[in-house]
């Protein structure tokens, strides 16, 4: 009995690694994925083939070919280097969105849980308002509200998108508020702001950042319905949802001009959705 | 893992299940001739009912001002006589002649008097006979209830004996008979009354038998009908908002008529299943100018934008040749409207020499152009719901763009109310029908005078006031024509409006479908001799 249970230990042992293998080798093509979205997007204007804006009418609605991989729209627009840009603007508004709600959720989130009191209680149900609203609509409004432009649909899902992180990292650290580490620290001398910033921010980062990268996903689909519902990137501006919008009407008769973009945010969603996950099951290995 | 898997495997299974069990819907469907999923069937069908059509129509819902078919609520007037509900007193002919219907003739002792007489052995559809007094009771519920029919009609009075009606109004109007052919017009049974949901009892050939608000208009035969037998017991109109559902509608059967599809959507049906009626309408897309605004009161820059908007291209290409370039505000159909007038054609060389002219020079070569420090930079207010208004903006960015006219788009569904606050845009670009009723003087009093309600850009023009004052005046129908060609023509030289096109009107039907034509007027669909085969 006791031989067998040594080998179990042994396989098992061995799985593990080579699951954390498994699991190492698929963090690191995602990451390579997500690095080329990014550099495609850096690199956008480099990358086109044509200028995106340029009309040409005697080149419209043309079907895919070897002049244009991705066809052309019904101004004549080159599609792949739409799509490329689209791609700019759709991959750095998300990333921006994506810093500014992490960055500042959880720094409302951790003073919340770290000072109590009448702060967290104000706070938090400012943001109990906002997640009371379903999140969506709630942007729709406020970026009715705002107007037209990428700018003004980042900030709409920043508003209301922000309370969701500050919820994470104030739980977080209320479990490690009680800790016998941070008690320690505080007999130390610690003061507040040095607790949080060396002994619990570093703790509660990997939660934070595999929600963070999850969220890449979900906001860059919520970017792209904004812009579909015309309140998001204005013309000429190329946007993955506003491009799918336009040309909607041509989905049975151009469908390039449609499943382009679409191809667009499938990918890019799927890389950063994979990644996230991904990025979870290695940190929860590690922790393991 | 394996529960993630299992998972996956799972979810994968339902959406494929999802998929097919929504193509085997359709196929049952159309096998069976009727629409699935819906739990009813819409489809045209002829059984021991009757013969049934179903009409789709994009317009018919409250957003666009026809909440019901009450001639004298709003603009539902039209959905009245669209779908052959309700008649008017006269009609446009095909040339946009004014011709009797329910009245037989006119006399016009004085400027200020008409004397109607109405065709004998009409009847409405609650039975009561079409006479003098029901028109009168009709005519003036309508300028108590209906603002823009009081302004334009100007009644004064009227009077009823038998089957002749007088009418005196407060002032000289020729346009008269014009505007008593607008859809508010529709000569209604106020005996009748108006329902809850707004039904009321015409003379046309179909009786509203329900009608849901943004949804639905059930119609049936009107037995009574004075001028033939209409062909179909019964319609339903349905208002399918979206035009790409629409689209898909009249794909799967479940409507035989389709109004307002998207024109990327037409190659779709130009096969010998499906048919075309189309025509031009005075429905045109063109600019106002701002005159408050700083950059767009420098006329050398209201030229240039005169000659940066290419016609043809948005025309031939972003409409797909559904539409007319145009030179003024009313098409060839017209006598007054298309080649009478001459306007600037689409000439970006010579806009570019007009502006550097003015001292419009890109100083920074940043490709737009500047004058005493401001950047020629113009915004431009649209709106989404005409899907052709931002294809026109976007076309003319680019053309504008080539000869140094930065254009900041706001396509917004606000833009009524942006409107009228000068600050905030440059030029305004819109569709609307220019001679609904057939006359010119509509979009004159309408958009361009100092009196003018709309004129939110604060043109004016002394000249252009003076004539209009004459319009208001004549009665010559060739006289009118002469007068709206020269106002037409001083809107254009002072470019204080860019006229870019017409639409063409198209409805798609099923190949069965028969007696469906277009008109210029884009009133009549529904008639008596619509069938369906």
């Amino acid at each position: 009995m006791r031989r067998a249970y040594k080998n179990d230990a042994g396989i098992s042992v061995r799985y593990q690694k080579v699951k954390k293998d498994h699991i190492r080798l698929r963090l690191g093509i995602f990451l390579a994925l997500a690095m080329l979205l990014l550099l495609g997007a850096l690199f956008a204007r480099q990358l086109c083939p044509y200028d995106p804006n340029l009309q040409d009418y005697s080149n419209a609605l043309q079907p895919p070919s070897l002049a244009h991989p991705f066809g052309t729209d019904r101004f004549g627009r080159d599609m792949l280097s739409r799509v490329i840009m689209g791609g700019q603007v759709s991959i750095f508004s998300t990333l921006i969105l994506v810093a500014v709600i992490t960055v500042f959720g959880t720094g409302v989130g951790v003073v919340c849980g770290y000072a109590g009191g009448l702060t967290d209680g104000v706070i938090m149900r400012i943001c109990d308002v906002c997640l009371a609203f379903p999140g969506l609509v709630f942007a729709l409004a406020v970026a009715a509200l705002l107007g037209g432009g990428i700018q003004n649909a980042v900030i709409a899902l920043a508003v209301v998108s922000w309370p969701k992180y500050a919820r994470i990292a104030r739980s977080q650290t209320l479990t490690l508020k009680n800790s016998d580490f941070i008690y320690a620290s505080r007999l130390a001398g610690c003061r507040g702001w040095q607790i949080i910033l060396r002994h619990i921010l570093p703790n509660i980062l990997g939660q934070i950042v595999v929600t963070a990268v999850l969220d890449m996903g979900t906001m860059m689909m919520e970017l792209a319905g904004l812009s579909f519902l015309g309140l998001g990137a204005m013309p000429p501006t190329a946007e993955w949802g506003s491009m799918m919008s336009s040309g909607r009407s041509m989905i049975q008769t151009y469908p390039w001009v449609v499943i382009t973009p679409g191809i667009g945010i499938f990918v890019s969603v799927a890389v950063f959705n994979l990644l996230g996950d991904t990025f979870r099951d290695y940190l929860d290995k590690k922790i393991a | 893992m394996r529960i993630k898997k299992m998972t996956s495997c799972f979810m994968a299974a339902c959406l494929i299940a999802a998929v097919l069990t929504g193509c085997a819907g359709t196929q049952a469907g159309e096998a069976s001739g009727e629409a699935s999923g819906t739990g009813e069937s819409y489809a045209a069908k002829s059984d021991g009912t009757g013969k049934t059509l179903v009409f789709g129509d994009t317009t018919f819902n409250p957003e666009n001002e026809e909440p019901d078919i009450n001639p004298h609520n709003a603009y539902s007037g039209w959905a009245c006589i669209r779908y052959g509900v309700g008649e008017t007193l006269f009609r446009y002919s095909d040339t946009m002649e004014i011709e009797p219907w329910l009245a037989s003739g006119y006399e016009q002792p004085d400027d200020r008097t008409w004397v109607i007489t109405l065709k004998d052995d009409i009847y409405f559809s609650s039975g009561r006979k079409m006479d003098g007094a029901a028109v009168k009771e009709c005519l003036e519920h309508l300028i108590q209830s209906h603002d823009r029919a009081r302004t334009d009609l100007m009644i004064q009075e009227i009077t009823a004996d038998g089957q002749t009606v007088t009418i005196t109004t407060t002032e000289p109007v020729p346009a008269f008979l014009n505007y008593l052919s607008d859809p508010y017009g529709c000569i209604i049974d106020m005996d009748a009354g108006i329902s809850d949901e707004g039904i009321v009892a015409g003379t046309g050939p179909y009786t509203a038998s329900a009608l849901v608000s943004g949804e639905r208009l059930e119609l049936v035969k009107n037995e009574n009908y004075w001028n033939g037998e209409p062909k179909l017991d019964g319609i339903t109109v349905l208002t399918v908002t979206d035009g790409d559902t629409l689209t898909m509608a009249l794909q799967s059967g479940e409507i035989d008529v389709a109004y307002g599809m998207p024109y990327a959507n037409y190659p779709l049906f130009e096969n010998e299943d499906y048919t075309f009626t189309s025509c031009a309408t005075s429905r045109t897309f063109f600019l106002w100018m701002n005159f408050e605004s700083p950059v767009i009161s420098d006329p050398a820059v209201r030229e240039a934008i005169a000659m940066g908007i290419d016609k043809d291209g948005f025309v031939n290409t972003l409409l797909g040749g559904n539409g007319y370039a145009a030179a003024g505000p009313f098409p060839d159909s017209f006598s007054f409207g298309g080649s009478q007038v001459m306007a600037k054609g689409y000439d970006p060389q010579e806009a570019q020499e007009v502006l550097e002219g003015a001292g419009w020079i890109d100083s920074d070569g940043d490709g737009i152009r500047e004058k005493d420090g401001t950047r020629l930079s113009i915004r431009w207010l649209t709106y989404p719901s005409r899907q052709e208004l931002p294809l026109l903006a976007e076309s003319a960015q680019a053309t504008l763009g080539q000869i140094g006219i930065e254009v900041i788009v706001n396509s917004t569904a606000d833009h009524n109310s942006i409107r009228t606050d000068t600050d905030q845009w440059d030029v305004y670009a819109s569709a609307m029908v220019t001679a609904p009723t057939g006359d010119p003087e509509y979009f004159f009093t309408t958009c361009c005078l100092d009196s003018s309600m709309v004129n939110n850009g604060h043109y004016h023009n002394d000249t252009l006031e003076a004539l209009a004052a004459e319009l208001s005046q004549t009665f010559d129908t060739k006289a009118r024509s002469d007068l709206a060609v020269q106002m037409q023509q001083i809107l254009l030289d002072d470019d204080a409006y860019v006229f870019c096109s017409h639409l063409q009107m198209s409805m798609v039907s099923k190949a069965q479908v028969t007696g469906l034509t277009a008109h210029p007027c884009d009133f009549y669909e529904i008639t008596a001799d619509l069938d369906i085969n």
